[in-house]
């Protein structure tokens, strides 16, 4: 691949071309899907769209394999949550504070993570994951515990919460193009290829790390947020592992590194999620496999299969 | 005024002492060499000096400014560039992109960054390869590429650990021109080599470290001539 295509501002480019054709696609969609049921299934898929952005701008771009992203969205979800709970908030603020403090959170995880890697990254993220849940979950007097609280809804038409999802979707993934083709997203790539060489170039590693934290957590934490206005309910269930597992999924068999890859990543998984659902747990099986020839055989995902970029 | 100079500087590893007590000085426009044997520090030292590794006691100056524990990313910014024996290059990402990033970082536009790179490329003869992905080049590639990364932006001193080690004798001569006419244009190196011949050649002045000390430090040819570099090199009884 010794031509120009290989740059990264044009790869990045005819990434984001390729996620923005998706987009558009979806757009139609609700022109031939009248189903409610689909149309919520859709939804959520765009709600995991969000999540795996969101975990590859931190695992793809930056090179932190973290285990948290359901934990966030189940954080921003329950910031929300319980500011109309115990505060009677208006989702006017309670969605911006819901994303407001996973950024904080996500910021101060980055911090305490700094200096550790791989597998001690992964296995303290996963700590903070669980025991998130788990104080939500025996907070009874303060979050009502397992049978999880109400939220109000920002509109009754599901059609509505379609374009609304779409429009995030859309807007989160333009804001990640601009940052990715900035400095900080050069930064953020130098920061996978090579913590120790980034540093001795002159980039801030401190900073761009925690930054990528930060906005990585804030991204799941609007996505719980939403989704918890969508789904009138919020549980510590929202913050299982499982979840975790599904987002990565999603990224590795879309695509880690590429704004593409998540995207149809997560319609891939979870629609194929739903039309197996008849068939019992086969499905976590089916995608286990799928998953383990991507890492394996197709580190690049199906993106790097489609543009031939192994 | 010294354009780099250390006080002091120790390092102990547990019971080792890695470093014990250097004071090393080099002046603007300057190529100093730095030898010795396995394990004498040299390495450990240039860990000090580019902020990777904290000193336990001592003290650095970079052109009369204390740097002693300051972060590798303020050194760099400040023009103290570092390339490591094994190179340190952005694998995933194309040769021309490193550049990109490493201009970037030094505080350059996009535009002069891209302008630097293209003419830093076409010097250093990686100009076909520009597009790569850095992960493809040879390991002598990758070294001409971290030369071109340490010089997008114009270093008050590069500190070259083993630059030579393993490389084409051709892209040897390439790497050790290009050291040549930046120092006739007034940068200066502290490198760091086991390649006599090309110490000689490039490098006026010399420091000796065994043991984790200075044990000589002067003028090239005198260094080697010295007979505790002698002893270090080749045993006690060698000189005699």
């Amino acid at each position: 691949m010794n031509d120009a295509r290989n740059l990264w501002s044009r790869r990045l480019r005819t990434d984001f071309r390729a996620a923005l054709s998706i987009i558009a696609a979806l757009a139609v969609v609700p022109l031939f899907v009248s189903s409610p049921y689909w149309l919520g299934i859709l939804v959520v898929s765009i709600y995991f769209a969000l999540l795996a952005l969101g975990w590859n701008l931190l695992a793809g771009f930056t090179g932190q394999f973290s285990l948290a992203p359901a934990a966030f969205a189940m954080l921003g979800a329950y910031a929300t949550a319980l500011l109309d709970y115990h505060l009677k908030a208006p989702l006017a603020i309670g969605i911006p504070a819901g994303i407001l403090a996973t950024a904080l959170l996500g910021w101060l995880l980055g911090r305490i993570v700094l200096r550790l890697k791989g597998p001690y990254l992964a296995l303290t993220t996963l700590s903070f994951a669980e025991i998130s849940r788990v104080v939500v979950g025996n907070s009874h007097e303060f979050t009502r515990g397992d049978q999880g609280l109400n939220v109000p809804t920002l509109m009754q038409s599901r059609v509505g919460y379609y374009y609304l999802f779409l429009a995030v979707l859309l807007g989160v993934l333009c804001a990640l193009y601009l940052l990715m083709r900035a400095r900080a997203g050069r930064f953020w790539l130098a920061i996978r290829d090579d913590e120790t060489g980034a540093a001795s170039r002159g980039i801030d590693v401190v900073r761009y790390k925690t930054l990528a934290f930060a906005l990585s957590c804030a991204i799941c934490g609007l996505a719980g947020s939403l989704y918890g206005t969508f789904s009138q309910l919020v549980s510590p269930e929202l913050g299982l592992l499982l979840q975790t597992g599904l987002v990565i999924s999603m990224v590795v068999i879309g695509g880690m590194g590429t704004l593409t890859g998540p995207v149809a990543g997560a319609l891939i998984v979870y629609l194929s999620s739903e039309l197996l659902r008849g068939v019992g747990n086969i499905q976590l099986i089916v995608f286990s496999l799928v998953v383990i020839v991507f890492a394996r055989f197709f580190r690049t995902g199906l993106f790097g299969l489609a543009t031939g970029r192994r | 005024m010294s354009l780099l100079r250390t006080e002091g500087l120790t390092k102990h590893f547990g019971g080792v002492a890695a470093v014990e007590d250097l004071a090393l000085s080099m002046e603007e426009g300057e190529i100093l060499g730095l030898i010795g044997p396995n394990g004498s520090g040299k390495t450990t030292a240039l860990n000090m000096l580019s902020g990777f590794l904290a000193p336990d006691a001592g003290r650095a100056w970079l052109a009369g400014e204390e740097v002693t524990r300051m972060a590798p990313d303020a050194l760099a910014r400040r023009g103290l560039l570092r390339m490591f024996q094994m190179t340190r290059v952005f694998a995933r990402i194309s040769a021309l992109d490193n550049l990109i990033t490493a201009g970037l970082a030094r505080g350059l536009t996009e535009r002069e960054t891209q302008k630097r790179a293209d003419a830093l490329l076409e010097e250093l003869t990686l100009a076909p390869v520009a597009c790569l992905d850095a992960g493809q080049l040879s390991g002598g590639q990758r070294k001409l590429l971290e030369f071109a990364m340490c010089f997008i932006a114009p270093p008050r001193v590069a500190l070259l650990d083993e630059p030579f080690a393993a490389v084409h004798p051709v892209m040897r001569e390439t790497m050790a021109a290009f050291i040549r006419r930046r120092n006739a244009e007034g940068h200066a190196f502290l490198v760091v080599s086991h390649d006599m011949p090309i110490v000689v050649e490039l490098c006026p002045r010399t420091a000796c470290m065994n043991a984790g000390r200075l044990i000589a430090a002067g003028a090239t040819r005198d260094v080697l001539k010295d007979a505790a570099v002698i002893e270090a090199y080749l045993g006690s009884g060698s000189h005699a």
